[in-house]
């Protein structure tokens, strides 16, 4: 195996321009773990981990989080803009794993359990990358192609994401099946995007890859609409339980170790009425 | 010097009880009274080897690294039932730093022509380092020819041929207890199989000179590992030495020797070099043991005041490939409760999964849930107090053996935790939580358990001339604690400060000491040490007394000086050593029988309360109240510690952890700590800790008997309860989890 270590972006891009398809290594509690489990022998691998280029979070205007950032950080950062990234970080792992563990890592592996994906999806962030050829950007939605496959060519980096700030009626739900260092059984974000009248919910674990819940979004829309788009939504027990079924209906879920099928779709329901409870309140 | 006597003694031992005959010297003394003033014994003192193992100075069998030694690396069968037709190894041999691999036709000693599950031993590679050794197994090519294979537990006890019926017991009779009942309650309960996932793996590294084998191995009993490898090597048990000098826990599952002790042992034969085989954590999920996954069906009958009239309990338990012996599921229903009427069948089941062990309280754990379960189905039947029914049902003799207890305090056990726990606070139904979706509920369960231990024990003490003693005993420390205990009780006996006493053990070098398993390490060897404590203690009197010029029966040990009579001379010990030059004593002390008129058994009471998402299913275990009655706590810190890591263990098996095996393939979905569930610290709850204050006098010269297992026995029944009292979902297959929660609730 040989190992890269370049000492900036350039060089990175460089290194991969010339192994194109290299092992990318950032966190390492992805990549390691297939390795040490044997599951992957990687022939080149780049570090880009130490990467000062990659560890920018700028939120001031439109926000940008570069790929090197760990869930720690994002765990330090406050404000209702950011309430379901923190939501999201604090269910990552354990202290050593989000201090490890990036952005950037997420949607390199592009795991339908990646917890910052359904973050990402219902953000409806766009993924920055780059190339010696030079740089792309992608909709988060057309970026995840499948369980972990994604439009990253094999000469590019990922190098940030990037949204507009959606305001702060948003929340991040997660099941798992303990309380810490747990993968996903079935994860939802939320977002009422009040000042753009738009409501996006996103799913993890729940299919191939991130799924948006289209039908869910237009029912809680048109909620909306009624009761007004400055106005706090005070969910009936009948508009909570038809969107938490709208969004289970959305979930393209499988039985496995962690979960079946059948309690990912309960469960997605359910998080999805209470998501819409919490959030519907939320006016700037 | 005393002489020797052998003597016939009955030890419990994993919930059986077993006779032997055993050596012991001198007599015995009677166990310390209430109002003894102990300055060691009773308090609450750090680990003696804390520093050396939180600083990473204690060295484990994993960490031993010998000149040129080489490692061991077992290929294994990704088949559940095959035969070997034909292992190539030339692509492995001619990996650099490969300096050997065996399989049946060089090793036939190691190796079977079938194996019967995922994960059996087919060939072991040995390279220069731990990762070549690791790639070459990769290279090894095997060709299998499929058999048919059954991983399911359900499917194997439908098929005859896995079944073989291994304990039956009855008492008077259960029909017409049934007919005498008013209510019955007939529920079948289900328990996965719970991985030990020891801190340390199983491994052992030997070495060889001439024809005597030098073996460090991770185990709960040197003395065990000594015989089975010595048997299967067929060497002289003299010439194999066992060393064991730290350990990371075994649970269990480390009994005995294991195949990696005779591929260190037979390979660095061959190859003069000494050997290491350590297993890795995917192996440990595999091959190195479980407690076995239980279907159970418990029948209980009573009158509608809530007396029982009758128990039956069935219990079919898979112990995978293991046909020699299976855990006493039943146990608890044959001994907890005062019912004349008892049947009760334990089966094995044999599958194509890896091996069953030990696992602390194997069959208890299992049993009282289904026990425990039933027992509070029936005072839902009943509309009677759970805490209630029990107490109406309370075995004041021992129900197997009509003797007395030693000490049963366990009514002390209901009131002290029902007080801690608030239990006053339970309503029938539950209780409301912060949400309408959240309900609060509690749940109560019994444990019962052995380890009073029994002979034979020894151990020698050295006082020397520096005023340090040495105490020697077989024994090694699972990781309780074990070591402190004993270097109080010595220190106790002795008049010296704790760090003044040092211990020589790990070694089969040393005198005969207990496994250290049962929960009976410190209730075997305590006595022996106790008793050699107070023979350098004679001794030194003798010495003294010359010194102080008096009579030895005139003066007496205490806080570090020899004092004659009430407030006359005094003489530091310091002194008496000083004058002594190069003089060792050395005191004797074995371990004496069990009395043999009452039986000696631990009690306790645990305390759950939950908090149940009735949308989710979803449990959360808010807090554990586990009140225990084991007599004399040598060490209250230690104590406390055992109980809190027996919870967590038993927190684990109750709502998160179970193997997974895919029916198709025959595999184990989750053999890595990534997909099995052990409980985080932010799964673990508020654990109240408590112990009885009684001594158990008669049990031994302590007055004590072993928490090892106790803790772990009641708490998965407990909660259960809790969450059927929260919500009235009666989840019956353990773990509870959410998806069982909610198909409970639809029920």
């Amino acid at each position: 195996m040989e190992i890269e270590r370049p000492r900036s972006l350039d060089g990175a891009l460089a290194a991969l321009a010339a192994h194109p398809g290299a092992d990318l290594l950032a966190g390492g509690t992805d990549l390691m773990v297939e390795i040490n489990f044997g599951r992957k022998r990687p022939e080149h691998l780049i570090v880009v981990q130490p990467l000062a280029e990659l560890r920018d979070l700028d939120r001031n205007g439109a926000v940008r989080v570069g790929a090197g950032v760990t869930y720690t950080r994002l765990l330090a950062e406050g404000g209702g803009s950011f309430a379901a990234v923190r939501e999201m970080a604090r269910t990552v792992g354990s202290p050593q794993i989000r201090n490890a563990g990036t952005v950037g890592g997420n949607l390199g592996t592009s795991s339908p359990a990646g917890d910052a994906l359904p973050v990402l999806a219902a953000f409806d962030a766009t993924v920055v990358l780059r190339s010696r050829r030079g740089e792309r950007r992608i909709p988060f939605a057309d970026y995840m192609t499948g369980p972990k496959r994604n439009a990253r060519a094999p000469d590019e980096i990922v190098v940030a994401a990037e949204w507009r700030d959606p305001g702060p009626a948003q929340t991040f739900l997660k099941v798992g099946t303990r309380n810490a260092m747990v993968i996903a059984v079935a994860s939802l974000c939320l977002v009422v995007e009040r000042a753009r009248k738009s409501v996006r919910v996103a799913l993890g674990s729940c299919g191939p890859t991130i799924l948006r819940a289209g039908e869910a979004e237009r029912f809680a829309e048109e909620l909306i609409d009624e009761s007004g788009w400055d106005e706090p939504l005070d969910v009936s027990e009948a508009a909570a339980a038809r969107f938490g079924e709208l969004v289970a209906a959305a979930a393209r879920p499988i039985d496995d170790v962690r979960g079946s099928a059948r309690y990912r779709r309960h469960v997605l329901g359910v998080m999805a009425r209470r998501a819409l409870e919490r959030v519907g309140s939320v006016v700037a | 010097m005393p002489s020797a006597r052998v003597v016939k003694n009955r030890t419990e031992f994993e919930g059986k009880i077993y006779e032997e005959l055993a050596l012991v010297q001198g007599a015995d003394i009677p166990a310390w009274s209430a109002d003894a003033e102990l300055r060691h014994v009773g308090r609450s003192r750090l680990r003696v080897d804390g520093p050396q193992r939180v600083s990473g100075r204690a060295r484990y069998t994993t960490d031993l690294m010998l000149p040129g030694m080489l490692h061991a690396r077992v290929v294994r069968s990704p088949h559940p039932h095959a035969r070997v037709i034909r292992v190539d190894a030339k692509r492995a041999l001619a990996l650099a730093g490969v300096r050997s691999v065996v399989d049946r036709t060089s090793a036939p000693e190691l190796f079977d022509e079938e194996v019967h599950y995922v994960g059996a031993p087919v060939a072991v590679v040995v390279g220069e380092t731990e990762e070549i050794a690791a790639d070459a197994a990769h290279l090894v090519e095997i060709e299998y020819e499929s058999l048919p294979f059954v991983v399911d537990l359900e499917e194997a006890i439908a098929d005859r041929t896995r079944v073989q019926r291994k304990e039956s017991y009855s008492r008077g009779d259960a029909r017409r207890g049934f007919r005498e009942a008013d209510i019955v309650v007939d529920a079948r309960y289900t328990t996965s199989t719970q991985l030990h996932n020891c801190l340390e793996p199983h491994g052992a590294v030997a070495q060889w000179d001439g024809e005597r084998l030098t073996l460090w191995e991770s185990t709960q009993a040197m003395f065990d590992v000594r015989k089975g490898v010595a048997k299967a090597i067929r060497a002289r048990l003299d010439d194999v030495r066992v060393i064991c000098d730290y350990m990371g826990g075994g649970f269990g599952s480390k009994l005995g020797h294991g195949h990696y002790s005779e591929i260190a042992a037979v390979l660095a034969k061959r190859l003069g070099r000494p050997i290491r085989c350590v297993m890795d954590r995917r192996e440990e999920n595999l091959v190195t043991g479980n407690r076995s996954a239980t279907v159970q069906r418990v029948r209980v009958g009573a009158t509608k005041d809530g007396k029982l009239t009758a128990l039956e309990h069935v219990a079919w338990s898979g112990t995978g490939t293991e046909d020699g012996w299976v855990a006493s599921t039943t146990g608890p229903s044959n001994g907890l409760y005062e019912v004349a009427n008892v049947r009760s069948e334990q089966f094995l089941v044999l599958t194509n999964t890896g091996p069953f062990s030990a696992f602390r309280a194997p069959g208890y754990v299992e049993g009282t849930f289904a026990l425990e379960s039933a027992m509070d189905e029936l005072a839902d039947k009943l509309a009677l107090d759970p805490l209630a029914l029990r107490r109406k049902n309370y075995a004041k003799l021992d129900p197997q053996s009509g003797k007395h207890y030693s000490l049963k305090r366990l009514d002390q056990c209901y009131s002290r935790g029902a007080e801690l726990a608030g239990w006053s606070r339970r309503k029938a139904g539950g209780t409301a939580g912060r949400h309408a979706y959240l309900r609060r509920g509690m749940g109560v369960s019994t444990q019962v358990w052995g380890g009073g231990g029994g002979p034979p024990a020894y151990a020698t003490i050295h006082l020397n001339a520096d005023g340090t003693a040495i105490v020697r005993a077989g024994l090694q420390d699972i990781g309780s604690g074990t070591k402190t205990a004993i270097a109080q009780i010595a220190a106790e006996e002795l008049s010296l400060p704790l760090e003044r006493v040092r211990l020589s053990i790990g070694e089969t070098d040393a005198p005969y000491g207990p496994a250290s398993g049962g929960s009976m390490t410190t209730a075997s060897l305590g006595p022996a040490v106790r008793l050699a404590a107070v023979d350098v203690r004679r001794q030194l009197l003798e010495v003294a007394a010359g010194l102080m010029e008096v009579r030895a029966s005139e003066i007496h040990l205490t806080d570090g000086h020899a004092v004659a009579g009430r407030g006359g001379k005094k003489l530091a010990l310091d002194e008496v050593f000083s004058k002594l030059q190069n003089y060792t004593v050395i005191g004797r002390g074995s371990r004496h029988p069990n009395p043999e008129d009452v039986r000696l058994r631990s009690f306790g009471a645990h305390f759950a309360e939950v908090e149940v998402d009735i949308r989710t299913g979803a449990v959360r275990v808010l807090k554990i109240v586990a009140v225990h009655q084991i007599g004399r706590i040598v060490n209250p810190l230690n104590a406390k510690s055992q109980v809190e890591g027996g919870v967590t263990q038993a927190l684990g098996y109750a709502v998160s952890e179970g193997r997974v095996l895919d029916r198709l393939s025959g595999h184990v979905m989750n053999a890595n700590l990534e997909d099995y569930k052990i409980p985080t610290v932010k799964d673990v709850p508020d654990i109240v800790v408590e112990f009885v204050p009684d001594l158990d006098r008669r049990a031994n010269n302590l007055g004590g008997i072993g928490l090892g297992e106790p803790p772990i026995i009641p708490t998965a029944a407990a909660i259960a309860n809790a969450v059927a009292n929260a919500c009235g979902a009666r989840v019956r297959t353990l773990p509870i989890t959410p998806a069982r929660v909610l198909e409970a609730l639809r029920r």
